[in-house]
């Protein structure tokens, strides 16, 4: 989708905060909200919907608010889709349920036992498939022209842009369906733009930009 | 809306959009109530343990965050065959010394040298190798960078006091798919015989982003 979240080349956003102190949470509610991320999802949801579902917040909330504070409300929204939660439970402050069917619930975990998680958490997202990758490593490719209305992994400033294929990683889920519920896998590439291929201003730069991408987002140049 | 089952998404993109009209004129305007009644309304479901959330900050905070990614860095410096093991299969280098997970499955390392500079962005949201680096900056994750880092690079590095050669190349990562990118620095002359635990002192964060480079000033500042 052709969303504000999709930022790469995009000018006026101004200078960067480079002097903020490098405790990983600033204030008490980042870490809530980084812990109730990594210990509640609903079953069925991909990264990829969680990612769309981030992507679809209102351009000025997505730009004007904290970091974590968008992960929150994509956590809200999520859950309401999905039919966990209400409004009206969240104006309330608490469940309205009549019936419990949430089953037992979630216990305590200590440090030891999260720190176990996250390293079994650990997830790969790549997978056999039978059909063999389209291109071969120093070919030249195009990216396509356009993106989809839903959610997609090639940025606005690569497409129909020429690159040249870097590296092969193996079939990955492809993230425009896995953002649908649906899980296949796909070939996907490291893909180098030359700087001078992307923006005008770099004619004569020999810097480079490598995005990694799916084979539907190619074609042969 | 009924909320006795639980089940699964329906993923309704349109549906999510209306939702977050609504919660943008019903929540609470401070974000750390906004959390609040999140925390609370999945506590109260029973979906969510408090001392779980407590846990995973504690782990973020205390145990894993960049001194991973630094020591990660220094044993590549002083062992040249972790370095290929780390350049050929990351996600099993950084297993041997326990720190493969969260968004490190499938992580690249990308070496800088006399003639390369390596930075690494996610354009399209805020991807990171937080098992190795922990909780990402907060200007790693705002627009500023996000959208000056692939056109701009040689600004944004200025910007954080690294004033880069015009025959250095700069290569951006922008991290959208599943991959993540680690850079491995240039580990700064003058220091042969330093321990691995040493070198892993002079490793900062932002080196191992892109956002900083020349780790050897300091010491020489010292000598």
């Amino acid at each position: 989708m052709d969303g504000i979240h999709d930022l790469g080349g995009k000018e006026g956003y101004g200078p960067i905060e480079v002097d903020e102190d490098e405790s990983p949470f600033h204030e008490d509610w980042e870490g809530r909200e980084w812990g109730i991320a990594q210990c509640a999802r609903t079953p069925g949801i991909t990264i990829d919907w969680w990612r769309h579902c981030r992507e679809l917040i209102m351009p000025e909330d997505y730009l004007g608010r904290p970091y974590f504070d968008s992960w929150a409300q994509t956590d809200f929204s999520t859950y309401i889709e999905a039919g966990w939660i209400s409004e009206e439970e969240i104006s309330a402050g608490k469940s309205l349920s009549k019936k419990n069917d949430y089953g037992e619930p979630a216990v305590a975990m200590t440090l030891k036992q999260v720190l176990q998680e996250d390293h079994d958490h650990a997830v790969r997202f790549d997978g056999e498939i039978e059909t063999p990758p389209v291109f071969a490593v120093g070919q030249q490719v195009r990216a396509s022209r356009h993106g989809n209305s839903g959610h997609t992994r090639l940025p606005q400033y690569a497409r129909d842009r020429l690159g040249t294929v870097h590296a092969y990683h193996g079939a990955h889920v492809f993230p425009d369906l896995s953002a649908q519920g649906t899980e296949i896998h796909q070939h996907c590439y490291s893909i180098m733009f030359e700087a001078s291929e992307l923006w005008p201003e770099a004619k004569w730069s020999q810097d480079k930009v490598y995005l990694d991408l799916w084979e539907s987002y190619l074609s042969e140049a | 809306m009924t909320t006795d089952t639980k089940s699964p998404p329906n993923f309704d993109a349109g549906k999510v959009a209306e939702i977050h009209q609504h919660l943008h004129s019903h929540l609470p305007s401070e974000s750390a109530l906004r959390v609040k009644a999140l925390e609370t309304l999945l506590v109260d479901k029973g979906l969510v343990n408090p001392k779980t959330i407590d846990a995973w900050v504690e782990a973020y905070t205390e145990e894993i965050g960049p001194k991973r990614g630094a020591m990660v860095v220094a044993k590549a410096w002083s062992d040249p065959e972790y370095k290929a093991r780390l350049m050929r299969d990351a996600p099993s280098a950084i297993d041997e010394l326990g720190f493969l997970g969260k968004a490190t499955a499938h992580l690249k390392v990308v070496e800088n040298n006399d003639e390369v500079h390596n930075l690494v962005v996610c354009t399209l949201c805020s991807c990171y190798p937080f098992s190795i680096l922990g909780i990402a900056p907060p200007w790693y994750k705002a627009a500023a960078y996000r959208s000056r880092a692939v056109r701009d690079p040689r600004g944004v590095l200025l910007e954080f006091g690294v004033d880069l050669d015009v025959d250095i190349e700069v290569h951006v990562w922008d991290s959208t798919a599943e991959l993540r990118y680690l850079v491995l620095p240039q580990r700064p002359e003058g220091t042969e015989d330093m321990s691995e635990q040493e070198l892993a002192g002079l490793v900062t964060r932002n080196s191992m982003i892109g956002t900083d480079r020349d780790l050897g000033e300091e010491i020489e500042a010292d000598g």
